[in-house]
């Protein structure tokens, strides 16, 4: 029987694998991806690519996540009044003082000022203060939501809520709604990935496919030498392993000509191709050496680097390139972020590690001509309180009953500012979108109705957005 | 033959009357006959006149707001509770009429007079008497359709909630095929719909199913041949009896039922605090698989064991072991308090879907929007469970735990911490002593000695302090259970909107009035557990059997009966063969609830021994006939192939390996000592413990799911899994791959194999047996055979050292094997 050559140790697959094919009785098709050929997804997929309910503005969604609760009064909700009335006192309404500990829940705070200068930025002249100098500089993209509200005053449930909808019980992540209403067109990377150094606040749940089929789960990817676990082979030589790999599909395909027709056999034969590519297509994406130095700059990423917010704005960049369909960014995880009870300062460095990164996503997008069909959205579970308990305070409270959001790209409307807090960032003045809403508007961006993306479970059909949510069109571009 | 029909309609009909008489809802304070005659003289006449056309259930709900029965303004509407009685001022109703706020008028067009709005003041004032009862949603007070869901009356219609019939085994034509009445059943129909059951398995593929299906391993290469070569007839029954005797099989149907519960080994709140003691229930459950405990004491035991009868401290203390049933149910929050009330919910759920097949927590907020449960039926349940002191797994704002219930009488809880306590008390002595030393060196007259002596004596005292509280905090802990006890009985207050903070009226302890409505006694103290493990195990309850041996069915054939296990409701998908199920949950209550008779029952029918494939053209035929007329096999004429589940493709990796750790010890997890907890929501626990036992016996977290087992679409620690839906992923692909365990078990497989014959051509059908339970055809032989050629030549080039080829060549072919299709799929 015919041994391949070994010119420079360089076997191809073709002739290893058919080699093994030739010199057995055993094999009339080996894997189709060994032989180069490259079959469409099938049916029978769940991760094909499908039809959306109408025509889409964005083809992919890039959602990055502040963990920890991002001040709105500070950065990109300006509230002169509050400027003026530090330090005056404030009667809290009741639901508001939930956010309080049980001893500190006296009626009568005092507002706080905002630590950071605000500018007019832009052609749009959005107000967007200095915490964010960099984003600052893409204003004219961004449409701000300045009256978000979420459903809970702690993080673990807030959490919840602004990637399911539901702040008690287990429901599917956002990205998994998305994977199962449009699959995705990359079929050798996961159509939702995740991208998070640590553990969020309410762990996995944040991405779980819950009751949906567990290939809408997102793939946690952790900066680090294996992003995907189990992505690199053991074998000392991809030789070795195509030929493992030959003789399991060997295998395989003498089981199935007894048993013709069983979808899940096949389905299980493609997933082992799905994942060879993976081994070299997942390296490929998370492999940043041919990116330019003035890329790199962009994102302020040092070469060689796989660590910080710069490494998951310019990761982001690459998976979306490569087709896939929800990319989540979490900075921090649940400690040392946002939460910042004690000092508002600590804000300061947080926004410097994300600044420059995101904004260097945003032009990285734009600059490729991405940004019109990927929607960019920026979030975190809820504001900050524009009061405190006693005067001259440092740090801000948990705060669900207004906050800021904004979009970029992806058929939204640039230099736009939605909805509007009071005159202090206390509570919703006008244009009120609730989490329901955010959420029917980023399906209704990808071409999915959030009323028709359902899925039966337990007896009835679930949505993302439970019985509520409207679209807000006029954030529409 | 009935099941006690005769006797349990009277019954039925007796309770279901008493509870409509008023029990329904009580009231705080019952209304005089004074109140009800001013509500009848000066308000009814107005809420007529000016409210109804607005806000009755017969034609508008402006704002959402009902003013024609009782319920309807305490459940208010969008603007919150219309009327709070005595308090005029806090009533929206009031401030309404009297229209001196401008964003709040009513009504609309005319504002009422003076005395009428004096009169609707006097009535808040005094209680708002109002006799208008209804429950909330369901029916207006003249008994009219319900706005959405189903009527008690239509409820009793409905298939599920209608007594368990024994119907006749229908005759069939075939009269040669049936072995079992079951095949009667199953073949009545295909006979019926133009479809014929497929030939029945080899033995070799029989034995395998049957193997993985009671044990979730398979069968050993000599276990196959001693089947094999027994001819008897009895031959199979045999083996279903060696496989029911097995410790095994508790681990196996043992965890089905923890899928159900949703078992874990944390607690699920904000910080995921873990339950070492959590084991013991899980222990619990796998004895009670094996020794077949009867499936009504079986659940009489995890709702009221603490509250059962036992003759010896030893079952009183597993009775208490079995209530982790309900101490399991999910936490939230971060402190003591947490949320309880989403506990009570989560036990109300599960104790629904579970056990009754129902989904009882959708008349938390409201009457349930399909099936014949109202907001009473929920918090009738609510009441119980909030009579039920549940045990403390700590949180973030008081790490230690509390109210586990002890394993150990007082004597032996003695006996156990007297050394602990002894080493406390010397200390104590000791702080003593050198108080008294302080006290006597404070005493000395000034100078640079007392001074010294001062400083030394505190020193020692601090220390020795500092060393009492570390060894306080270091208490041994007890035996004890992740168990409940009773706390005081009281009934609950319905809350509105499923909100705790807005409360209506009493509800009586009670079981849903669909399901015979049967009442807590009013004077009782307990919790009512009791009582509720009576009216669920009741062989009248129509669900209790019907939804377990549908369970049992569906984990051998891969669908129940009832395709929506844990779904009995209208939403819920009819039963393919209603009169099957009635005739099998007849026969399980008359076995005395045995869950083992019923496997046998199953395994031996023809039904479940069908071939799963087609060997011969003639079959091939056969097969896509009857896949014309039923392609998704609803009717059983074939068995149908499936996938291994995550647990039975880890042990059996395991196993065949020659690694798995069978040892009889408590599979306990090694949790860090409690003295050292200090996990927050900031920081909460997260840990992955590895093992060689089954993967029963792996950690699972609520909130962070065990890696392994979510790859494989392991059961939802979260919430109850009825049906585990399996995927294919790519993800599971690079497990197999590339994973270290993989890779570990595979060269352990290959050293078990290559030990196990002179010849590699003997090895290699040896490894066949091993990961196939059947020997290498041919081509498979000579396939593997070159492989192995090509792959030693292959290391040769690759400059392996000589010594390590054989090895590695040979785990190649062993990866190969145990990533195949034929390993994790059953014929």
């Amino acid at each position: 029987m015919t041994v391949m050559k070994t010119d420079n140790c360089r076997c191809s697959r073709r002739s290893v694998v058919q080699s093994l094919v030739g010199g057995s009785l055993l094999l009339p098709g080996i894997i189709s991806e060994l032989l180069g050929a490259n079959d469409p997804p099938s049916d029978g997929n769940p991760l094909a690519p499908k039809a959306p309910h109408f025509t889409p503005r964005a083809q992919r969604v890039i959602f990055m996540n502040m963990s920890g609760g991002a001040s709105h009064v500070d950065s990109f909700d300006y509230k002169p009044k509050l400027f003026e009335d530090h330090n005056k006192p404030y009667q809290v309404p009741a639901k508001m003082l939930e956010a309080f500990a049980l001893n500190n829940r006296v009626v009568e705070k005092y507002f706080k000022r905002p630590d950071w200068e605000f500018k007019q930025r832009g052609k749009s002249g959005l107000w967007i203060s200095n915490l964010f100098p960099h984003i600052a500089e893409c204003a004219d993209d961004l449409c701000l939501i300045r009256s978000m509200r979420n459903d809970h005053p702690d993080h673990f449930q807030a959490t919840l809520g602004i990637h399911t909808g539901s702040v008690t019980f287990a429901r599917p992540s956002i990205g998994s709604w998305i994977s199962h209403g449009l699959g995705t067109v990359n079929q050798n990377l996961p159509s939702f990935v995740v991208l998070a150094p640590l553990t969020p606040y309410a762990g996995g749940q944040v991405w779980a496919s819950d009751f949906l089929p567990g290939c809408h789960q997102g793939t946690p990817v952790a900066p680090g030498a294996e992003p995907i676990a189990n992505i690199q082979r053991r074998q000392s030589d991809t030789s070795l392993q195509e030929l493992e790999l030959g003789l399991t599909q060997a295998f395989n395909q003498r089981h199935l000509s007894h048993r013709s027709g069983d979808a899940n056999l096949t389905a299980r034969i493609k997933s082992f191709e799905t994942a060879f590519g993976m081994q070299s297509a997942a390296p490929e994406a998370f492999d940043l050496t041919k990116e330019t130095d003035a890329t790199l700059g962009l994102y302020g990423l040092p070469r060689g680097s796989t660590q910080g917010f710069a490494w998951q704005c310019l990761m982001a960049r690459r998976l979306a390139e490569r087709g896939v369909r929800f990319i989540e960014l979490i900075d921090t995880g649940a400690s040392n972020n946002w939460d910042a009870h004690g000092d508002m300062a600590t804000h300061g460095p947080l926004a410097k590690n994300v600044d420059q990164p995101i904004a260097g996503l945003l032009k990285d997008l734009k600059s490729r001509g991405m940004l019109d069909d990927t929607l960019v959205v920026w979030t975190t579970e809820f504001g900050r309180t524009p009061f405190n308990t006693g005067k001259d305070a440092k740090g801000r409270e948990h705060h669900a009953e207004v906050f800021t959001s904004w979009m970029a790209g992806g058929g939204v409307k640039g230099g736009f500012s939605y909805g509007e807090s009071d005159d202090h960032g206390c509570a919703v003045a006008a244009d009120e979108v609730h989490v329901h809403d955010f959420h029917a508007t980023i399906l209704h961006l990808m071409g999915l109705d959030h009323e028709r993306l359902t899925y039966r479970h337990a007896g009835r059909d679930f949505r993302l957005t439970d019985v509520a949510g409207n679209v807000v069109h006029e954030i529409i571009a | 033959m009935h099941v006690g029909l005769r006797f349990w309609l009277p019954a039925f009909t007796i309770s279901i009357v008493l509870f409509l008489t008023g029990l329904t809802v009580l009231q705080a304070a019952e209304p005089t006959a004074e109140d009800l005659e001013f509500f009848e003289k000066r308000i009814r006449p107005v809420l007529v006149t000016h409210c109804s056309e607005c806000h009755s259930s017969g034609k508008k709900r402006q704002g959402g707001l009902l003013l024609d029965s009782r319920n309807g303004w305490m459940l208010g509407g969008d603007s919150g509770a219309a009327i709070v009685p005595g308090d005029p001022e806090k009533s929206l109703l009031i401030l309404a009429v009297r229209q001196t706020d401008k964003d709040l008028r009513m009504p609309p067009k005319q504002k009422l007079t003076d005395s009428q709005i004096a009169d609707l003041e006097t009535w808040v004032k005094n209680g708002a008497a109002d006799p208008r009862r209804a429950d909330i949603g369901k029916s207006d007070e003249n008994g009219a359709k319900p706005k959405y869901g189903m009527s008690l009356e239509e409820g009793r219609k409905f298939w599920s909630f209608q007594p368990v019939q024994d119907p006749h085994v229908p005759n069939v034509k075939n009269s040669a095929w049936p072995r079992q009445p079951i095949d009667h059943f199953v073949l009545a129909r295909l006979e019926a719909a133009g479809v014929t059951p497929v030939p029945a398995a080899d033995p070799r593929t029989l034995l395998r199913r049957v193997t993985f299906d009671l044990t979730g391993l398979p069968p050993t290469p000599d276990e196959m041949d001693a089947f094999l070569e027994d001819t008897s007839p009895q031959a199979f029954e045999r083996v279903v009896d060696r496989l029911l005797d097995s410790r095994r099989y508790g681990e196996r149907w043992g965890r089905h039922w923890l899928d159900v519960v949703r078992y874990a080994d944390t607690c699920g709140n904000a910080s995921d605090y873990p339950v070492p003691q959590a084991y013991r229930y899980r222990d619990w459950v796998i004895r009670a698989f094996n020794r077949d405990l009867p499936y009504d004491q079986f659940l009489r035991e995890q709702i009221a064991g603490d509250l059962l009868p036992a003759a010896s401290d030893a079952e009183r203390f597993e009775h208490i072991t079995a209530t982790g049933y309900l101490a399991i149910a999910r936490r939230f929050g971060g402190d003591r308090k947490g949320e309880h009330h989403l506990t009570l919910e989560d036990t109300i759920d599960n104790v629904g879907r579970a056990l009754l097949g129902c989904s009882l927590s959708c008349a938390r907020c409201h009457d349930h929007k399909f099936d014949p449960f109202t907001m009473s039926d929920y918090y009738g349940l609510y009441g119980i469970f909030e009579s039920t002191r549940y045990p403390y797994p700590g949180a973030e704002a008081d790490k230690k735990q509390a109210d586990f219930v002890p394993l150990m009488t007082p004597a032996e809880i003695d006996a156990f911490l007297g050394p602990h306590r002894q080493q406390v008390a010397m200390l104590d002595a000791e702080i003593k002593m050198q108080e008294a030393a302080e006290a006597t060196a404070r005493n000395l007259p000034d100078s640079p000695e007392k001074a010294k002596a001062v400083e030394l004596v505190v020193k020692a005292l601090a220390e020795v302090r500092q060393k009492r509280a570390t060894t306080v905090a270091q208490e041994p802990v007890i035996n004890n259970a992740y168990a409940v006890a009773d706390a005081k009985g009281a009934n609950t207050k319905l809350q509105l909107r499923g909100d705790p903070k807005r409360l209506g009226d009493e509800v009586p302890r009670h079981f849903p009035a669909v399901l015979g409505g049967q009442v807590v006694p009013a004077d009782s103290t307990s919790s009512g557990r009791l009582q509720l493990a009576d009216w669920i195990t009741d062989p009248r309850n129509p669900l209790t059997a019907r939804v377990i041996v549908n369970r049992i069915w569906q984990y051998h054939f891969g669908r129940g009966i009832v395709p929506t296990p844990n779904d009995f409701g209208v939403r819920g998908q009819a039963p393919s063969h209603p009169e099957l199920l009635d005739y099998l949950a007849t026969r399980f209550i008359e076995s005395g609830w045995s869950i083992k008779q019923m496997h046998k029952r199953i395994l031996l029918s023809q039904t479940w021994q069908q071939a799963s494939r087609a060997d011969s053209n003639e079959a091939v035929a056969h097969f896509a006939s009857n896949a014309k007329l039923d392609p998704h096999n609803d009717l059983f004429w074939k068995f149908s192939r499936y996938r291994l589940d995550a647990e039975s493709i880890r042990d059996t990796l395991l196993y065949v390996s020659g690694d798995l750790d069978e040892s009889a010890a408590a599979a306990v997890h090694p949790f860090p000592p409690q003295h050292t907890w200090g996990w927050t929501q900031h920081n909460p626990f997260v840990a992955n413990y590895e093992t060689r036992r089954r993967s029963i016996y792996l950690m699972q977290q609520r909130l962070k799911k065990n890696p392994y087992l979510a790859l494989f679409d392991g059961a939802d620690p979260s919430s109850s899994t009825g049906v585990r839906l399996p995927s294919t992923t790519p993800l599971q692909a690079l497990f197999v791959m590339n994973d270290p365990l993989a890779h570990a078990e595979s060269t352990k497989f290959a050293t078990r194999a290559m030990s196990m014959g002179l010849d590699e051509t003997t090895r290699i059908a040896a490894a066949h047996q091993l990961a196939w339970n059947r020997p290498p055809t041919s081509d498979e032989l000579q396939a593997s055979t070159e492989f192995l050629d090509l792959y030693r030549a292959r290391l040769a080039e690759l400059k392996t050292p000589p010594d390590q080829v054989d090895l590695k060549a040979w785990s190649a072919l062993a990866r190969a094997l145990l990533s195949s299709n034929e390993f994790v799929f059953v014929d």
